[in-house]
């Protein structure tokens, strides 16, 4: 089964076609470069672009799957969690092309894209695919949106284990990247500058609250805008070094408490989603607690993506009766 | 067939026709729930004149000016419908609908919709060498604003409420023409009828190329509070889909 997915939630512009919830046969990223000189994404803007790019994006995913539309079995949209406005867009365009192709139409939590982005393999054609992660699994999901940890029993049911209680992890290195100076977005070149600096640099309180599995950024952040302010009445910000203390401060968080969940409900894996799941930092603090590899999608996959939408959208075929209400809803929640 | 889709505004109206006429209509005062009604209401239709999506191969959509997000939910759907369909696509004016069915009239007519905070969009329409066009630039501004570039004797039509029907009367007086409520409305069966006499014109612009007339800047853009477009010079100017 050949599924079409579009992710509109913030602000890429993405679409990607997927074999069986698992072989990507092409992926279309648009990431609108128009936010970077607001640093920020401004939802208007935002919504407005995704409309201009969207079909085009779309035409482009056939084309490099090199498929026309009679050969896609359905059509998949995040319908939330993200901004309205956004989803919308996607939403509505592929309810419109579900409709007029007579596909069925699936709507997608974007969180729930981010856990199943696991499941893809950038296999060639012909290739066999890697095998499936092992149920259940203790999976975090950490973007510039949302920083959940949840337990996955089996597909399609989650069990929210902990949430960040103010700022997701992706925005603490967004405001951290822009008050050292390194623009937007935050995560990449917070990681690019910590390599070069001494994580034990400077002391900063954990991003994590005692005995439950929930986070909380707010206080990190406000500890580095203060070191910032100290450091820089002192002589030039040593950048790297105040990089790589709070890289360990958000990672050994994340870290921590990934692996006491994984440890307390004796999960077969570990997976993880969402962008900042390509910081490598984050990757080996929780290998180093859990002792064996992680399971982590390409960055390809791990930022907004299509085709994580598309396999979401495949395993909700294949469970009758867990279907997604289409209706576009900015707080969807994963459990 | 047809099938012209509106929600630039809280009214929202979806139709059929055939090239002749009007098979079926539904407008109705959707609030919020556009996105929820449109593909419902679409089916509906389609049922009530007993065809299917499949015989659809022209699709006319409403762009504005108008609620931003309204706006890009017909678009959006409009794009899918026609590329799934494989059907010809083709934006409209909200106020060039609005003002067609007054044309009869050889009124100099001015179309509103709510823009928000005690703004509105405006156009205005006139019959000039028998022809019946529009005759400025698409506006947003408060009535004070707007009816001191409107001066003669005008029918005003659209989304009037009591306070703006009152506001007007007091600038304009007896130059102040209001349509009944009835002919007030938007329907999509004008707007299917424009845009079958727009394809039957001009070749279809590529899908990606219909977009809303914003008429104000974007969010984080230049001035959200920029009263007044400024009179255009062009059709780019005008917020006009770009032809190819
Ligand atoms: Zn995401």
């Amino acid at each position: 089964m050949r599924i079409l997915g579009i992710e509109t939630s913030c602000d890429e512009t993405a679409v990607a076609i997927v074999e069986d919830g698992r072989r990507v046969r092409s992926n279309v990223i648009a990431s609108q470069t128009v936010h970077a000189h607001t640093g920020g994404i401004v939802p208007e803007v935002a919504a407005r672009e995704h409309l201009r790019v969207l079909d085009g994006i779309a035409q482009q995913s056939l084309a490099d799957a090199g498929l026309t539309l009679a050969d896609i079995d359905a059509v998949a949209a995040t319908v939330g969690p993200g901004l309205v406005g956004c989803l919308l867009v996607g939403a509505n365009y592929g309810r419109g092309l579900a409709f007029a192709s007579g596909r069925p139409f699936i709507g997608v939590n974007h969180l729930e894209g981010h856990v199943y982005a696991n499941w893809l393999a950038e296999t060639a054609l012909g290739e066999a695919l890697p095998p499936e992660p092992e149920l259940p699994a203790v999976v975090l999901v950490v973007s510039g949106a949302h920083s959940d940890l949840v337990l996955m029993e089996a597909h399609r049911r989650f069990r929210l284990l902990g949430r960040t209680q103010d700022d997701a992890a992706g925005e603490a290195f967004d405001k951290v990247g822009r008050l050292l100076g390194l623009g937007f977005p935050g995560g990449p070149a917070i990681e690019l500058a910590a390599r070069a600096g001494n994580p034990k640099a400077y002391a900063l309180p954990r991003a994590a609250l005692a005995d439950r599995y929930d986070f909380s950024f707010s206080g990190l952040k406000t500890a580095t805008l203060r070191l910032v302010r100290e450091l820089e009445a002192k002589g030039p910000l040593p950048v790297n070094d105040v990089a790589a203390s709070f890289q360990l401060a958000v990672t050994e968080a994340l870290a921590e408490k990934t692996a006491r969940a994984a440890a307390e409900h004796s999960v077969r894996t570990v997976l993880l989603g969402g962008g900042v799941a390509a910081n490598l930092a984050l990757r080996a603090a929780i290998e180093r607690r859990i002792g064996h590899p992680l399971l982590v999608p390409p960055p390809r996959l791990c930022t907004d993506n299509g085709a994580m939408i598309a396999a979401a959208a495949f395993y909700v075929l294949r469970h009758p009766g867990t279907a997604i209400p289409v209706t576009v809803t900015s707080g969807l929640k994963l459990a | 067939m047809l099938l012209a889709l509106d929600t630039s505004t809280d009214w929202a109206s979806v139709a059929l026709y055939d090239g002749r006429e009007v098979l079926a209509e539904a407008t109705w005062h959707a609030q919020r729930r556009h996105a929820d009604e449109l593909f419902p209401t679409i089916e509906r239709l389609l049922g009530t004149a007993h065809t299917t999506i499949s015989e659809v191969d022209r699709v006319a959509v409403a762009t504005g000016p108008g609620s931003f997000t309204g706006l890009r939910i017909a678009i959006a759907a409009a794009q899918g419908i026609a590329r799934g369909a494989g059907a010809a696509l083709v934006g409209v004016s909200t106020l060039d609908v609005l003002a067609y069915p007054h044309a009869s009239s050889k009124r100099r007519t001015c179309p509103l919709l709510p823009a928000g905070r005690d703004l509105h969009y405006a156009a205005i329409y006139q019959e000039r060498n028998r022809r019946w066009a529009r005759r400025s630039p698409f506006l947003v501004g408060s009535l004070d604003e707007l009816c001191r570039s409107i001066g003669d004797h005008t029918l005003f039509v659209g989304e009037i409420d009591g306070a703006a029907e009152v506001t007007l009367t007091t600038l304009l007086g007896a130059k102040a023409h209001f349509a009944p409520p009835s002919a007030r409305l938007r329907r999509a069966g004008t707007l299917a009828e424009l845009g079958w006499r727009e394809l039957e014109r001009t070749d279809q612009v590529k899908l990606g190329e219909i977009e809303p007339i914003y008429v104000r800047q974007p969010l984080g853009q230049g001035s959200f509070d920029q009263p007044f477009a400024p009179p255009p010079r062009d059709d780019a100017a005008l917020g006009l889909p770009r032809r190819s």
